[in-house]
């Protein structure tokens, strides 16, 4: 995983943008489903399915490592769980609302890698509060989209993909794994990369 | 001298940017490579698809024990473990990991939950399929494999066919319209024994909750005195029964709770296969009494179990066996 960039943003999403389109239909699918889930906590799950691409997406281009965007977005969904009642429709989508959790969470891990790791740069920057602009929501969802689009490949494509830039696994190791030539595993590599840059474009959900 | 092969150019890229190296410069770069960097770079940051399922799985189990939630006044079906019907078929499998991964290729399954055996064979797992479940643990000396006949509802019966094909399994024959219930209806079976029909239903579905994903189905010699049995021992419903002229069953749909089940006489090749079958009662207690009275044999008095279900185990009279819980919770 890069390098990260310096984590620096806090609560305040910006009014407007992608995340807050009012009256769409994915907005009232959503709502029932919030409330769904705050009447019945068992159906949280449905809600996790529509929003964790979308939180990962946001903490792991944040933070340093994968397994801090694992402890983060674990932290995250547990909170938005246990603080699921409190939340109310007041113009703030669902989603707006976890990424504000997100960002906190964000920051607050930060803060304990300052403490735990002092380095000259100042703690207090940490909490400085630009919001997230509208081109960072917009790079959010493009990164949850790219991600769903994943699941989507054709299954050898997908296995490839997974191996490769989750796993790290070099070319020669996966196609040990999955029986195939070094040469057809990176064909796979360059449809799935091909397919997932067509469907991009296209606007395919 | 010839451009190396795009594939070539993207995996150098890929390589490099894996390993936070500047790529070396292509010589004469494709366009195509250029595009196509920008959506590798973000690949790096793919969540592992093992955490994204664990924290699910972790969510659920936090809400099933009511942990740091609201009350669910609503839910009324308090007697269920959360994400459990009133039928799941439980399947004793050799090779339960390949199975729970044949689960998933195929039909989409979520692994919810996984109890693993200290010699790294599986002691029980969960996997949702559509909307219904399938447990499972690994089969051993004392506990055979017990394969079993499930009727599986989906919205594309072929592209479901195809992937179970492509995940392993053998057809038993094509999707097809023609098909007596009416359904586009195929069948498989996987590399486990287990056998599965397909199905996309055509304006029919059995309940007021619509069809349910996973149906056991099972292929009874006599079959027709299934249907007193279940109604006596678990107050089940018969919701349709076709007979032949000889008084053959030639489908029922058996309702027991919120799901249902299926029964034919068995016929050519699809011959009984006893299994097991889990559901979950508002009151252990008193349907294993009713059912020792319909003639079940007891295989297990009631007990709490460790896992937070009163259960409690009886045999039918063709074979099959049946866990009956009820969930604690709480």
């Amino acid at each position: 995983m890069k390098a990260t960039q310096r984590p620096g943003r806090k609560a305040a999403l910006p009014e407007g943008g992608p995340l807050q389109k009012a009256g769409s239909a994915e907005q009232a699918d959503e709502r029932a489903l919030v409330e769904a889930a705050q009447t019945d906590p068992a159906k949280f799950g449905a809600l996790y399915e529509m929003h964790f691409e979308r939180v990962y997406a946001f903490i792991a281009s944040r933070v340093r490592d994968r397994a801090t965007a694992e402890d983060v977005t674990s932290d995250v969904f547990h909170k938005a769980l246990a603080n699921l009642t409190r939340f109310e429709w007041r113009g703030v989508s669902f989603a707006a609302w976890l990424l504000r959790i997100a960002a906190n969470a964000v920051v607050d891990q930060a803060k304990r890698v300052a403490r735990e790791f002092p380095s000259p740069e100042d703690p207090a920057e940490l909490v400085a509060d630009p919001g997230l602009r509208p081109s960072e929501l917009r790079a959010i969802e493009n990164h949850a989209r790219l991600f769903r689009l994943v699941g989507q490949l054709p299954e050898a494509q997908r296995q490839v993909v997974h191996q490769r830039f989750v796993d790290q696994r070099s070319i020669r190791e996966i196609a040990g794994r999955l029986g195939k030539t070094e040469g057809a595993i990176k064909q796979l590599q360059l449809r799935a990369l091909e397919r997932l840059r067509a469907q991009m474009e296209s606007g395919h959900v | 001298m010839s451009k190396r092969p795009l594939s070539e150019q993207v995996d150098e890229a890929v390589q490099a940017m894996l390993v936070s190296l500047r790529p070396r410069p292509e010589r004469d770069p494709s366009p195509s490579l250029a595009v196509l960097v920008p959506i590798a770079q973000v690949l790096r940051d793919l969540p592992r698809e093992s955490f994204r399922i664990a924290l699910k799985s972790d969510l659920q189990r936090r809400t099933s024990m009511n942990e740091a939630v609201a009350p669910s006044p609503e839910r009324s079906l308090h007697y269920m473990r959360p994400g459990f019907t009133s039928i799941t078929p439980y399947i004793l499998v050799a090779g339960g990991t390949r199975f729970v991964e044949f689960l998933k290729a195929a039909f989409n399954g979520v692994e919810r939950l996984r109890v693993p055996a200290p010699d790294g064979t599986i002691m029980h797992a969960e996997v949702a399929v559509g909307n219904g479940m399938i447990e499972l643990g690994d089969a051993n000396d004392q506990y055979p494999a017990t394969p079993v006949t499930l009727h599986h509802y989906v919205d594309d019966a072929d592209a479901t066919y195809t992937r179970a094909l492509q995940a392993g399994a053998t057809s038993i024959y094509p999707p097809t319209d023609d098909h007596p219930s009416g359904d586009r209806w195929g069948a498989i079976q996987d590399q486990f024994g287990n056998r599965w029909y397909i199905a996309t239903p055509k304006g029919w579905t059995p309940g007021p909750k619509g069809l349910r994903s996973i149906q056991p189905y099972l292929h009874l010699r006599d079959a027709h005195k299934m249907i007193p049995f279940l109604e006596s021992a678990f107050s089940a419903e018969a919701l349709g029964v076709h007979k032949s002229p000889e008084g053959h069953v030639l489908h029922a749909t058996i309702r027991i709770g919120n799901a249902t089940l299926e029964i034919d006489e068995a016929h050519g090749e699809f011959q009984p296969m006893p299994c097991y079958l889990h559901i979950y009662v508002p009151d252990t207690d008193a349907l294993y009494a009713q059912a020792l009275r319909a003639g079940a044999t007891s295989v297990e008095a009631p007990t709490n179990k460790p896992y937070g279900d009163r259960a409690a185990g009886v045999k039918d009279p063709f074979g099959n066996s049946w866990f009956i819980a009820t969930y604690l919770g709480k």
